[in-house]
């Protein structure tokens, strides 16, 4: 159960950093990016 | 040519990247263990897998430190870091650890129940990752102040529902990682119930006699300076706290409720034959009603906004401005601990078990802890 949860959390991650990518509004990308954060930790196990 | 929104996107994801690795050091660095260091009574270090080998190499298992008197007696385990965001059980069984010496019978101290507890806190808490200590050399001690359950980190996702596994009882979801939810445990459960497991291994392989869970509630919770006791244990608990009251300790007597399961105190006492209690100290650093959480709170015990809550009889507890310190609550559980293993020689002779060097209520609140800690050894030594 826990490598599903990785991989839905993985998958959001990849999801966030896209829409970071190709968002215009820079306000936006800085929203996308704190939202990256504690989901990169998580998929890292380390938060 | 780069697009400029591209530009911006990749220095927003470089602040974002150099966040994360800052936020990850922090994390990481709470993951190293305390230094505790053993006194002369300590006559072995074990593991909890030694009793449960489920638990070799998983975040949950924990050092067993065992203190062997000359004399055959009495057994007694004692629990801190069952909960690692109550620190005066962790701290009273660390100075049981430094301290304590045993002429009959064999005291059993697990210092980190919980170890994984210990390597994170509680999200929107704004708890410290630490408190320290001044010793008389001029050192400092420093201890975590961890989560009251197991790291999600180790353990993840929690249910919807936590179902305590040999009862049915519903709990709420993130209860799952909760220590003292999971009594008596499961050899193939989650983390928190195999530790739970272990523990019930442990009671059971050594023949425990008397099982101590060393816990803290915040001051506006009706079982604060409190002993809790399994049916059996009511009379050794009884003694206990008559004991206490002729030193001047105040101490309520609680029976375990029957139908509240996954406790050390209900189900320890129904699943083993050890004799189970549990006591609880006030710690104002994780009440609902606390002002500013820092590590000043968790060692003074000092508060404005509990002060007020006394002054408006919300409290189950006295509240000066003095306020609770962790000495004076450490000092408690230590002489808890010392007036149960009075009694349990007052039960059975055969049943005793002879302490000393047990760091006194009066001198620990006058002197503090860090006058019966022992420096840290060098690094590298």
């Amino acid at each position: 159960m826990t490598v599903v949860y990785i991989a839905i959390a993985a998958a959001l991650l990849a999801l966030t950093v896209w829409n970071l990518w190709t968002e215009r509004d820079w306000r936006k990308q800085c929203t996308a990016a704190m939202v990256a954060v504690p989901l990169l930790l998580r998929v890292l196990m380390i938060k | 040519m780069i697009e400029r929104h591209h530009a911006s996107a990749a220095a927003v994801c470089a602040v974002a990247l150099a966040a994360a690795a800052v936020a990850a050091a922090s994390f990481s660095a709470h993951r190293a263990p305390d230094v505790l260091v053993p006194g002369a009574g300590v006559t072995e270090v074990r593991m909890l897998s030694d009793w449960f080998p489920g638990l070799d190499g998983t975040p949950g298992d924990t050092e067993v430190y065992v203190l062997r008197g000359a004399e055959p007696g009495g057994s007694m385990l004692v629990l801190g870091g069952t909960h690692p965001n109550e620190p005066a059980g962790y701290v009273a069984a660390a100075l049981l650890v430094e301290d304590a010496r045993v002429a009959r019978g064999a005291l059993y101290v697990v210092p980190r129940a919980n170890a994984s507890g210990f390597t994170h806190n509680d999200p929107q808490e704004g708890a410290p990752t630490g408190f320290s200590f001044p010793l008389p050399d001029g050192s400092t001690r420093t201890f975590t102040y961890g989560s009251r359950a197991t790291n999600p980190v180790h353990q993840w996702p929690d249910p919807e529902v936590y179902i305590h596994a040999s009862s049915g009882q519903s709990l709420s979801g993130n209860e799952t990682r909760n220590l003292n939810r999971a009594y008596p445990g499961r050899e193939d459960g989650t983390l928190t119930e195999r530790v739970a497991y272990g523990i019930t291994r442990l009671i059971v392989g050594e023949g425990i006699d008397v099982t101590v869970d060393l816990h803290e509630a915040s001051p506006e919770y009706p079982v604060v300076d409190a002993m809790v006791a399994h049916e059996r244990a009511m009379p050794l608990a009884s003694n206990t706290v008559l004991g206490l009251e002729l030193q001047g300790i105040g101490m309520s007597l609680e029976p375990s409720p029957k139908n509240l399961r996954g406790l050390s105190h209900r189900e320890l006492g129904d699943a083993t034959d050890t004799l189970a209690v549990l006591f609880e100290s006030c710690n104002p650093s994780q009440g609902r009603l606390r002002g500013r959480t820092d590590e000043a709170l968790v060692v003074e015990g000092k508060d404005p906004y509990y002060l007020r809550a006394a002054a408006l009889g919300r409290l189950y507890v006295p509240f000066d401005e003095g306020g609770v310190p962790l000495a004076e609550r450490v000092g408690r559980h230590l002489a808890s601990i010392a007036e149960l293993a009075f009694s349990m020689g007052m039960e059975s002779e055969d049943e005793g078990l002879e302490l000393s060097g047990v760091p006194g209520y009066d001198e620990i609140s006058e002197l503090g802890v860090g006058a019966f800690l022992s420096p840290a050894p060098e690094a590298g030594s």
